[in-house]
């Protein structure tokens, strides 16, 4: 090895030494003034965790995992789509309830087509929900590397990001 | 309540240490107070001369830069010959760490602990600061106490003392499973809404409000006519729920009120159920609130929304040139949690969407809500204006909790938009959460003594912290993909897990909880959580059988 290098070498094992003993201080510090968090209970969290993954995907582990249920605690069981039948609150018609929602919103005069006009004059409104955070008088915190749903600033009707076809079993 | 932790003022002084104290009290850190030199990342060090580099007295050795001086006769050895000094000299045990101010026992050969050293340095560092930043330190470290301020509020959501208006009698109470398990029926993709519904329904000092009829209905409507109400609504369903019906309740009026609220939520899709949840939560505010806090906005909000689920973050910005401090405080009802996909490439995760992935270190809750508290760099293009230095300066920004919610809500991110590839996705990932969680290495009190090299400050105050410690209640799951997928609750009352899937209510083992794909979960601070399983312990059956009822497991 040149001098040259040795000279480098030395430097640098140097300050890698001086940067492990500053780490070791610190936690010498932390756990003799008893700062440490609890690992003991947070390992047993974590074998827990990891024990229940493996006894869930083990297929012979019955359960109605992904199966359907046949009866609920309470020894009830219930159709696909609820069929309980109540009035509408706004047109005073009975309505199943397990299609409510979607009769609601051509009720209400919500609903996909009859937003494309509304989309312009509540574009102010969605942008209050934009950060999700209650609007009133409260500044939602900021975190710059974000990947917030709504990063972009506008919540876009178009995009169904979460939008589920059927709750409904097949 | 003992403190919990009364080690941290008061570790115990080894032999030498504490004959040291007695012969030269604190004469010794006195004097050295002048040489402490505090670096903007929060190091200090010890620099006594300016022009000569120290040297080992013994081998005139630099060794690596770690020496120690004796507080005695102010020599300098490096770890090589500190025991030969502490064996020649008489009493020459205890020396400093010059590149960290940490004091050292020759004999013991261990890094030791003394208060009253600590406080030097720590009100050395509070002098060496620009001066807008010393008084926001001081009180920093002061750790007062806003204990009575969270009994007050306890006392009221107090289950006992006041009026349970809940009907346990009902025949159609089956079995004696816990009051409150009702399913919700789906009134078409609204599991998003029947999701959240659950975990507010169970929600302790939330439940324990509406049981106890606090949002008067019959004043309510009679103030505000045909206005939609958000609590007045849930109320019913509170109602409702407790009632000991068991056959599904369909939420159909609260849906009506809600879309009347969010207007621009209201359409027949799949919801974002974090979304559906601020929401609620913003709407029971605005109603309850312009009641509540007839005054400007300048205590806490009193309504019950804000009560139960609000908490306090703190953001500081640190000029890494100077070490000025900007701190600022905001509101919050939940936290949302970044899950740290920068371990992955993006082909790797691509492959990894729908297959159970390796338990990672990074998939777990405690590495998301480090991942939160850790100072970050903010980039050269975010470069921030320093009011010491003034100029823009590189800066580093960190999160803590100011203050806990009594009920504390945590959202993790798992939808992930590329602005440059226009796409959404979801994070498949499972993310491991413990039942009891310690918030405490997240709060600011915690994060700021940190940044002081955890010293022993004098400021902190005797009483005992708030409780930092939780119970989880209710686990909000998403399973699918990202447009098409379904929500379920997971519910742990008087330690059994019920899964709430719409109108199914089902048993589950807490295995198949832990294994669940989370994606807002809701601890309650400990107390509140053993609490509420005393209050709404189950009721037993009437003797009278129905013969039509099925007599199902009972406890």
């Amino acid at each position: 090895m040149s001098p040259h290098t040795q000279l480098s070498s030395h430097f640098f094992g140097d300050l890698l030494d001086s940067i492990i003993v500053d780490v070791a201080s610190e936690c010498h510090r932390i756990a003799r003034l008893g700062l440490d968090r609890n690992l003991e209970e947070e390992e047993e969290e974590l074998r827990l965790s990891a024990q229940a993954r493996v006894t869930v995907a083990d297929p012979s582990n019955s359960g109605e995992i992904n199966g359907k249920y046949v009866v609920d605690i309470f020894g009830q069981t219930h159709p696909s789509v609820a069929n309980e039948v109540f009035d509408c609150m706004n047109c005073g018609r009975p309505i199943v309830a397990g299609r409510f929602a979607p009769h609601l919103e051509k009720c209400m005069g919500k609903g996909r087509k009859a937003r494309v006009k509304a989309t312009r004059s509540s574009t102010a409104a969605q942008n209050r929900y934009s950060r999700g955070s209650p609007v009133s008088a409260y500044s939602p915190y900021s975190n710059p590397t974000s990947t917030n749903r709504l990063s972009n600033g506008t919540y876009s009707h178009t995009v169904e990001e979460y939008s589920n076809g059927t709750c409904e079993e097949p | 309540m003992a403190a919990r932790n009364p080690v941290f003022a008061n570790p115990k002084p080894c032999k030498h240490l504490a004959d040291y104290k007695l012969s030269h009290g604190l004469s010794g850190y006195k004097s050295l107070q002048k040489w402490l030199k505090t670096s903007p990342n929060g190091n200090t060090s010890i620099k006594m001369r300016e022009t000569k580099m120290p040297r080992c007295s013994f081998c005139s050795g630099f060794h690596r830069g770690r020496l120690y001086l004796c507080l005695i006769c102010s020599s300098m050895y490096c770890p090589d010959h500190t025991l030969l000094h502490s064996q020649s000299g008489n009493g020459h045990d205890i020396a400093v760490d010059i590149d960290r101010s940490e004091l050292y026992c020759c004999s013991c050969s261990d890094q030791v602990y003394d208060p009253d050293f600590d406080k030097v340095v720590v009100s050395k560092n509070i002098m060496d600061m620009p001066n807008k930043t010393q008084d926001s330190v001081v009180d920093d470290l002061t750790r007062r106490s806003s204990k009575r301020r969270r009994l007050n509020s306890l006392v009221d959501l107090d289950l006992k003392k006041s009026k349970l208006l809940v009907s346990v009698r009902d025949r159609r109470a089956k079995s004696c499973y816990p009051l409150g398990l009702r399913g919700l029926n789906n009134l078409g993709s609204t599991c998003f809404m029947n999701s959240v519904l659950q975990a507010l329904l169970h929600a302790p000092p939330f439940r324990n409000y509406f049981l106890s009829e606090r949002h008067d209905r019959e004043i309510c409507k009679k103030k505000s006519s045909d206005q939609s109400c958000l609590a007045c609504d849930i109320g019913v369903i509170f109602s409702a729920v407790y009632s000991g019906d068991r056959t599904p309740y369909s939420p159909a009026q609260f849906l009506y009120s809600w879309w009347q609220h969010s207007a621009n939520l209201a359409s027949y899709e799949q919801q974002d159920a974090h979304e559906f949840f601020i929401s609620v939560l913003d709407g029971i505010h605005e109603r309850e609130g312009k009641e509540r806090n007839p005054s400007k906005e300048n205590g806490d909000c009193q309504c019950i929304a804000h009560r139960v689920f609000s908490g306090m973050l703190r953001s500081d910005v640190t000029c890494t040139t100077c070490g000025s401090t900007s701190t600022t405080y905001d509101p919050c009802v939940d936290i949302s949690l970044n899950m740290d996909t920068s371990n992955f490439s993006s082909v790797d995760v691509a492959n990894k969407s729908n297959r159970p992935n390796e338990d990672t270190g990074r998939s777990t809750l405690l590495a998301c809500l480090d991942l939160f508290t850790r100072p970050e760099r903010l980039g050269s293009d975010q470069k921030l204006y320093c009011q010491n230095c003034k100029e823009k300066r590189d800066s580093l920004k960190q999160m803590s909790i100011k203050r806990l919610p009594l009920v504390l809500s945590l959202h993790i991110k798992r939808f992930e938009h590329s602005s440059l590839r226009r796409t959404s996705r979801k994070i498949d990932w499972h993310l491991q959460f413990p039942f009891s969680l310690d918030m405490t290495p997240y709060l600011s009190s915690s994060i700021v003594r940190n940044r002081f090299g955890n010293r022993i400050s004098g400021f902190e105050s005797d009483e005992a912290d708030i409780s930092a410690e939780f119970e989880i209640f209710a686990v909000v799951t998403h399973s699918g993909m990202l447009d098409s997928g379904h929500y379920v609750t997971y519910l742990r009352l008087q330690n059994q897990w019920y899964k709430c899937d719409d109108a199914w209510i089902t048993e589950v083992d807490e295995r198949i909880v832990r294994a669940s794909q989370c994606y807002m979960i809701f601890y309650v601070q400990k107390m509140l959580y053993y609490k509420a399983n005393e209050d709404l312990s189950c009721m037993p059956m009437s003797t009278r059988r129905d013969p039509l009822v099925p007599i199902a497991g009972c406890c």
